[in-house]
């Protein structure tokens, strides 16, 4: 940077210019990761999709068909309503868990990094892993809870609980619930640490009670953390695949197929990677209209309430 | 002393390396859940010759699409053993190497197992050639047998003995059971052991030109309810309405005491536990008559392969007497007519079963096998499921019938 001096008495547009280069290179590492790494196979696999296109041989054009065949195909519209189904039930369950963990290792008392560490310790291992772990725990014969409940003489014979749909469901919710609720409570903790002290007190001397201070202040400052949180929760069940397939293989009689399984079925065990194109860019667009809908439901844009 | 050493061992590892890149390294995969007779083959391969076998043995559910899958990346193995089933597609897929010349070539060519060789046959060019071959029959512990006070050397003929027999066995104790099932959704397992019960009654669950669904008959009904009762009464573990696959040869825990599994079986449970003594008999049909799944491998090479002389001397040394000899031994029913009473002298004398059960066996003939059948969430495996384990018998067979018919349709 010699001459920076002289350079002063340039007019301000082209500094703005220059410095706006600068920032390009900085920003260009990332950008080209993103390229490469997302919108070029987002774009390829809207390429696909516009294809009959089989894992082996020849591919052929065929416009939007894929696009209408996924309207009148039942099985993917069972799938989306079992996601949906899941979605609900296991960010409800998340967040019934994780909420009151974080206000619980909020508070500065004993071992309370201990506490942290146990509630986050599931989160490191793989969900592959964790389903392998929890088929062992569910087996009927071998396993641990049945036979558990067994030998507790909570039931006369140790029930196979992957067998049944609530069974296999219930299982599959709580597994991951023991899996997930962590990280949402590290997420919602921040928030809650995020909160000055100064305010609680304030409120305190006004005379609020628990409950109003929780209603008041606690989740109106944790907006934007709770959407962070919700968003990740929800992109997580919408997207989720390992343990259907680890766990149930889709579930007695096909009724636990995700999206996401049924994009595998179509692509790698019926062949039609077009097709499964299709369907993962009609997930996308879900995924996407989803994510605006809670960012605006929870306003996380705006600064103050 | 450590400078000695690490000289050494440089110079053992030079050795090893050189020896290796002098000889060529075949990549070969398998399935799992096929026994032990091709492992032990490419054992004996290795030691014996200077060309190497690498085995890899790929979940039985999923090696189509890891396959299809490493041919479309282009890291496919230098040949597989492919179900036989699939071979179709994949020749016509254009994916696999033309052996018409070579194999015509063979001696012995004309003596290879004929079911193996016609579904490796795609447009009078050939493609598959037979590796192993097995049928499914009907297997009953003896000591469990003899504990219950049953003849252990009568073979039941009839599912209302089965049945009877279950009863009696399922007396002896918690834990013991009269019969075995992989229930959970496990097509490829269905096919193998359950088909014949209406096979065995003359009915399929296709039509003959493998356009029609045809799987609601009287005897599949008939056969449905078989497994049905035996559920209800308790005569099955409970794993089975879960199991998908991974425990299909339950009947090694000794705990069981029926099952239809494969001639593959036979081999592992002589070889691996001699402790179990048990017998084998063709399966009986629902309504009658007995029937059995043939199937097997077929030995298939990845096109363009560079080490394709080196494939067709292991190929050539499974095909000698030697090769076949281990392979029966641990279960694989000879592929060459022409010395299989010289392969099987000798052998346990189960195997003459599975060798009686081919002339009543029947092998599904579609392009679209993985969809229908063996694909864990296709028609068929959802239907033994819900047909069988589930509550709405007649809902489960509408659903499959119209879902095979749509399947059908949709790939004509």
């Amino acid at each position: 940077m010699t001459g920076t001096g002289s350079k002063a008495l340039l007019p301000q547009r082209k500094r703005r210019r220059r410095s706006g280069w600068r920032g390009l290179v900085y920003i260009a590492p990332a950008m080209a990761l993103v390229i490469l790494f997302f919108i070029m196979p987002v774009i390829f696999t809207g390429w696909m999709s516009l294809h009959n296109w089989p894992l082996m041989g020849g591919t052929r054009w065929i416009g939007l068909k894929n696009y209408v065949r996924m309207f009148h195909d039942a099985r993917f519209l069972s799938a989306l309503q079992f996601t949906a189904y899941y979605t609900v039930i296991a960010t409800v369950a998340i967040f019934a868990v994780a909420f009151p963990l974080a206000i619980f290792v909020e508070k500065q008392r004993r071992f309370v990094s201990a506490y942290r560490t146990i509630i986050f310790l599931p989160v490191v291992v793989g969900l592959a892993t964790a389903s392998l772990l929890w088929v062992w725990l569910a087996n009927v014969d071998s396993g641990f809870i049945g036979p558990a409940l067994k030998a507790l003489g909570l039931a006369d014979k140790s029930p196979n609980l992957l067998a049944t749909f609530d069974g296999a469901f219930l299982t599959i919710v709580i597994m991951v619930v023991w899996k997930i609720a962590g990280f949402t409570m590290i997420i919602l903790l921040t928030g809650l640490q995020a909160i000055p002290s100064e305010l609680t007190e304030a409120a305190r001397i006004d005379g609020a009670g628990r409950w109003q201070r929780f209603r008041h202040l606690t989740l109106p400052l944790m907006r934007k953390t709770i959407a962070l949180a919700l968003i990740i929760s929800v992109t997580g069940s919408i997207l989720a695949f390992d343990q259907f397939y680890i766990m149930t293989s889709g579930g007695p009689q096909n009724r636990m197929i995700s999206v996401v399984y049924y994009i595998f079925n179509q692509s790698f065990v019926s062949f039609n990677l077009g097709y499964g194109a299709a369907l993962s860019i009609a997930l996308l667009a879900i995924l996407v209209a989803i994510s605006i809908v809670q960012l605006w439901l929870l306003r996380a844009g705006e600064e103050r309430p | 002393m450590i400078k000695r050493l690490l000289a050494a061992t440089s110079i053992a590892t030079l050795c090893l390396v050189s020896g290796a890149s002098a000889a060529e390294k075949v990549e070969m995969w398998v399935r799992t859940g096929v026994g032990d007779a091709f492992k032990k083959t490419v054992e004996a391969y290795n030691s014996s010759h200077e060309n190497q076998v690498a085995m890899t043995e790929v979940p039985f559910s999923e090696l189509v699409q890891k396959y299809a899958t490493a041919i479309a990346g282009g890291q496919a193995p230098d040949a597989l053993s492919m179900d036989l089933i699939y071979n179709p597609a994949f020749a016509a897929a254009g994916q696999l190497e033309d052996l018409t010349d070579w194999a015509k070539s063979l001696p012995y060519f004309n003596s290879l197992s004929p079911s193996h060789v016609k579904l490796g046959t795609y447009q009078d060019r050939i493609y598959g050639l037979p590796l192993s071959v097995e049928t499914s029959v009907f297997a009953w512990n003896k000591d469990l047998y003899k504990k219950a006070g049953l003849d252990p050397e009568k073979a039941p003929a009839s599912w209302d003995e089965i049945t009877a027999n279950a009863e009696k066995i399922r007396a002896l104790g918690d834990d013991t059971y009269g019969f075995y099932f992989s229930g959970g959704g496990c097509g490829g397992c269905m096919i193998f052991t359950f088909t014949p019960l209406v096979w065995g009654s003359g009915t399929d669950i296709l039509s003959a030109d493998g356009k029609t669904a045809t799987l609601d008959t009287p005897e599949m009904r008939k056969a449905v309810d078989i497994y049905r009762n035996m559920v209800k009464k308790d005569l099955v573990p409970a794993g089975a309405a879960s199991d998908n696959g991974a425990n299909f040869l339950s009947f090694t825990n000794g705990k069981i005491g029926q099952q239809s599994l494969g001639a593959f079986a036979i081999g592992s449970l002589v070889t691996e536990h001699p402790d179990i003594h048990f017998g084998v008999t063709l399966i009986p049909g629902a309504t009658g008559g007995t029937s059995s799944f043939a199937g097997g491998d077929n030995f298939v090479i990845t096109k363009g392969t560079p080490k394709m002389d080196a494939v067709k001397e292991f190929l050539e040394y499974i095909y000698s007497e030697d090769g076949q000899k281990i392979m029966a031994k641990y279960g694989s029913l000879p592929t060459r007519g022409d010395i299989a009473g010289k392969v099987l002298e000798g052998l346990d004398p189960r195997l003459q079963v599975g060798i009686q059960a081919i002339s009543v066996a029947k092998t599904p003939y579609t392009l679209q096998f993985n969809d229908l059948i063996n694909s864990a969430n296709g028609p068929w495996a959802t239907f033994t499921n819900a047909a069988i384990l589930g509550e709405d018998v007649d809902g489960a067979f509408s659903n499959a019938q119209s879902e095979m018919q749509s399947i059908i349709d949709s790939g004509q």
